[in-house]
């Protein structure tokens, strides 16, 4: 099947001797599934917690002592502090690695609520601040300023609340993605890392002053043990569960290949890999112990599916980090995280699927590749031919799982690229393309692109998978 | 980014929808002036009608006649104030036919001092008398949470209540509480005019 007009050169039967002597994998019936049950159970438990942040307030305010704006002010400056409370423990837990929301949510997901969450804080922090800055001053007689001058000296806890509050516009500002950009990435990280201190420092003054909370009751014993299960979630996920993972599997580089003159392929190997809960298209968070790379920790998936041999993730070379990559030696040991995500084939929820790679976000659609039922299509977006990976292995799967492959090549103003890469041209390509589950891996852009030709070909959202690389 | 400007305009919606249906004047005018209104009932008809309804329904609502400062401390006083209004009625509803029955002279009342304001927010002091005894006192309108909060609550604790220090030296001549002196003092205030004025 050979589409006209364009760069793409139809289906190959690549040669038919497996890639690496490994025989082409027998068709499992599929990985079981693990539908959207999870992801909807965690957003439930969500708004149930934000409910049960604020009924202690609706409970314990008189009907009718809201008459006036000192009391309206005080009121929904006493709301916000509750939500932002209850907000920046969710910001924290969603960062804990745990692994039941890892997998539940995946990190694309994850990230994505991070944001508008932290966006979130901010704003109700900063409501919170200035509410009741105002409604204190105006029960009290005060100017604005005087007033942050009583809270600072004479209420407890204020000074660290305040710090707490600068802290998290602070981390906030850094975040927005313009700034960002700006700023080494280093500087980034650990300004964002000091968002612990305010979960510690914002400790404080909630239990001391807060109108909900200082009085003993089930109201403060439950938000204290809400502090305390997200702390203990947060030393399970980052610490205890990882040091498990590698004193278990003692990961260590096995070789490094070039796959092209900018990608390198990094071969693993351990102790127990077939024991590790795998599937084909999650990533681990990588740091390889090596004197220039230890403190770094990247994200990156696997490019195969878990064999109990080895792991392996393709990388392309585009910072300073992963040109470091390329001169790992054999035997350097590796702390991995992970597995985690949910972009595999048990989150689909339909039969087939089309895969829809761009450069080399053609790794974790490889490692997917293995588990999807026969049947799948890929279409595989380059900018040179030079920039097609892992082709060999490709062709090999294509054949033995009766996958369907296009090779899409050229820039993106391309007329072939430009004609397959919309709604008509993908439709052309999969007649079924409405009942697939379509996976997405590749640059922002592209992926940005795809989604709006999928929509507008009438692909469900539900059924668009997406693992962008931006973090 | 789309996301993130839906849940801070949920923020702001869901705060002033909370706020407004918690002050909405329908529901709530009613929860509370329930207790303030059967209270006279029964000491009008017991024994004296003049004072008890005109000493109890004022003070029921301190923030209707005072400043909007001192309501707004009446306004944080949840379970808490309203409990103490509800406790001092029936106390004195439950102790109005004992009275009658023992010494028929004996008139349960309660008398509001004025409204004090003082450095962390206002209150006003109401005594109960049985006679010209002092049984029970209570401070209306005091700040409820933050410092304030709890400097409000040790001057409480120390001085209100039917085991408290005015019930036991029956006079504003009270020692202050230390780290309150502000709010012991504004309640010192408020109970000398209340007594001045029983």
């Amino acid at each position: 099947m050979t589409y006209q007009d364009t760069y793409a050169t139809g289906r190959r039967t690549g040669p038919s001797a497996p890639y690496g002597g490994r025989p082409a994998a027998p068709v499992p019936p599929g990985v079981p599934r693990r539908g959207p049950g999870g992801r909807r159970a965690l957003s439930a438990v969500f708004w149930l917690g934000l409910v049960a942040a604020v009924l202690p307030w609706w409970l314990a305010t008189p009907p009718g002592s809201l008459a006036d704006t000192t009391g309206l002010l005080t009121a929904a400056g006493r709301i916000t502090g509750l939500v932002a409370g209850y907000l920046l423990l969710v910001q924290v837990l969603m960062m804990s690695r745990l692994g039941a929301l890892e997998r539940r949510l995946g990190g694309e997901r994850i990230s994505r609520a991070h944001r508008d969450v932290g966006a979130t804080l901010l704003v109700a922090v900063l409501a919170h601040l200035a509410l009741l800055v105002v409604g204190y001053a105006r029960m009290e007689k005060n100017s604005i300023l005087g007033q942050v001058g009583a809270l600072l000296t004479h209420y407890e806890d204020m000074v660290s609340a305040f710090v707490a509050a600068g802290i998290m516009v602070a981390v906030g500002l850094t975040a927005v993605r313009g700034v960002r950009r700006r700023l080494p990435y280093e500087l980034w990280h650990h300004l964002h890392l000091t968002s612990y201190l305010a979960l510690l420092l914002g400790y404080g003054h909630q239990f001391s002053n807060g109108a909900q909370l200082y009085e003993p009751g089930p109201v403060r014993t439950g938000w204290i043990a809400a502090y305390l299960l997200v702390v203990a979630a947060l030393v399970w996920g980052r610490l205890i569960v990882p040091l498990r993972f590698n004193l278990r599997h003692r990961l260590r580089v096995a070789d490094v290949v070039a796959e092209s003159p900018d990608t390198i392929s990094i071969y693993l190997t351990g102790h127990r890999l077939n024991q590790i809960d795998l599937l084909g298209g999650q990533y681990f968070r990588w740091r390889f112990l090596n004197p220039g790379c230890w403190w770094q920790s990247h994200p990156f998936s696997l490019s195969a599916a878990g064999n109990g041999r080895w792991l392996r993730l393709t990388v392309k070379v585009v910072g300073g980090h992963t040109a470091e990559l390329r001169d790992l030696r054999p035997g350097t040991r590796v702390w991995a995280q992970g597995p985690s995500g949910t972009f595999t084939a048990a989150h689909r929820t339909r039969e087939r699927a089309l895969l829809i790679a761009g450069g080399s976000g053609i790794a974790p659609l490889r490692a997917m590749l293995e588990e999807l039922p026969p049947g799948a299509a890929l279409i595989y977006r380059a900018r040179t031919p030079a920039d097609v990976l892992l082709h060999n292995e490709l062709d090999w799967l294509a054949q033995a799982r009766h996958t369907s492959v296009w090779y899409v090549v050229g820039s993106r103003d391309d007329p072939g690229p430009r004609q397959v890469m919309s709604p008509e041209g993908l439709r052309r390509l999969v007649p079924d393309l409405t009942r697939r589950d379509v996976y997405l891996c590749g640059p922002g852009g592209l992926v940005e692109e795809a989604v709006r030709a999928l929509r507008r070909a009438g692909v469900p959202r539900r059924q668009i998978h997406l693992a962008t690389f931006e973090l | 980014m789309r996301r993130a400007l839906l849940a801070i305009t949920g923020l702001a919606a869901g705060t002033t929808a909370l706020v407004v249906l918690k002050g909405a004047p329908g529901t709530s005018q009613a929860a509370q002036d329930r207790p303030v209104a059967e209270a006279p009932v029964v000491p009008g008809g017991s024994a004296a009608p003049g004072p008890a309804p005109g000493g109890v329904t004022p003070s029921a609502r301190p923030g209707a006649s005072a400043k909007p400062s001192a309501k707004a401390g009446a306004s944080r006083a949840p379970g808490t104030r309203t409990s103490a209004t509800t406790r001092v009625t029936t106390r004195a509803t439950t102790a109005a036919p004992r009275t009658t029955t023992s010494a028929p002279k004996v008139t349960t009342r309660t008398v509001t001092g004025p409204v004090v304001s003082y450095r962390y927010g206002s209150l006003q002091v109401r005594i109960t008398l049985s006679g010209s005894r002092i049984v029970d006192a209570t401070g209306l309108g005091m700040p409820l949470d933050g410092q304030s909060g709890l400097r409000s609550d040790d001057v409480q604790a120390r001085y209100s209540g039917s085991s408290g220090e005015v019930v036991a030296k029956q006079s504003a001549n009270l020692n202050t509480v230390s780290g309150a002196t502000y709010t012991s003092t504004a309640y010192k205030q408020s109970l000398q005019a209340a007594l001045d004025k029983a």
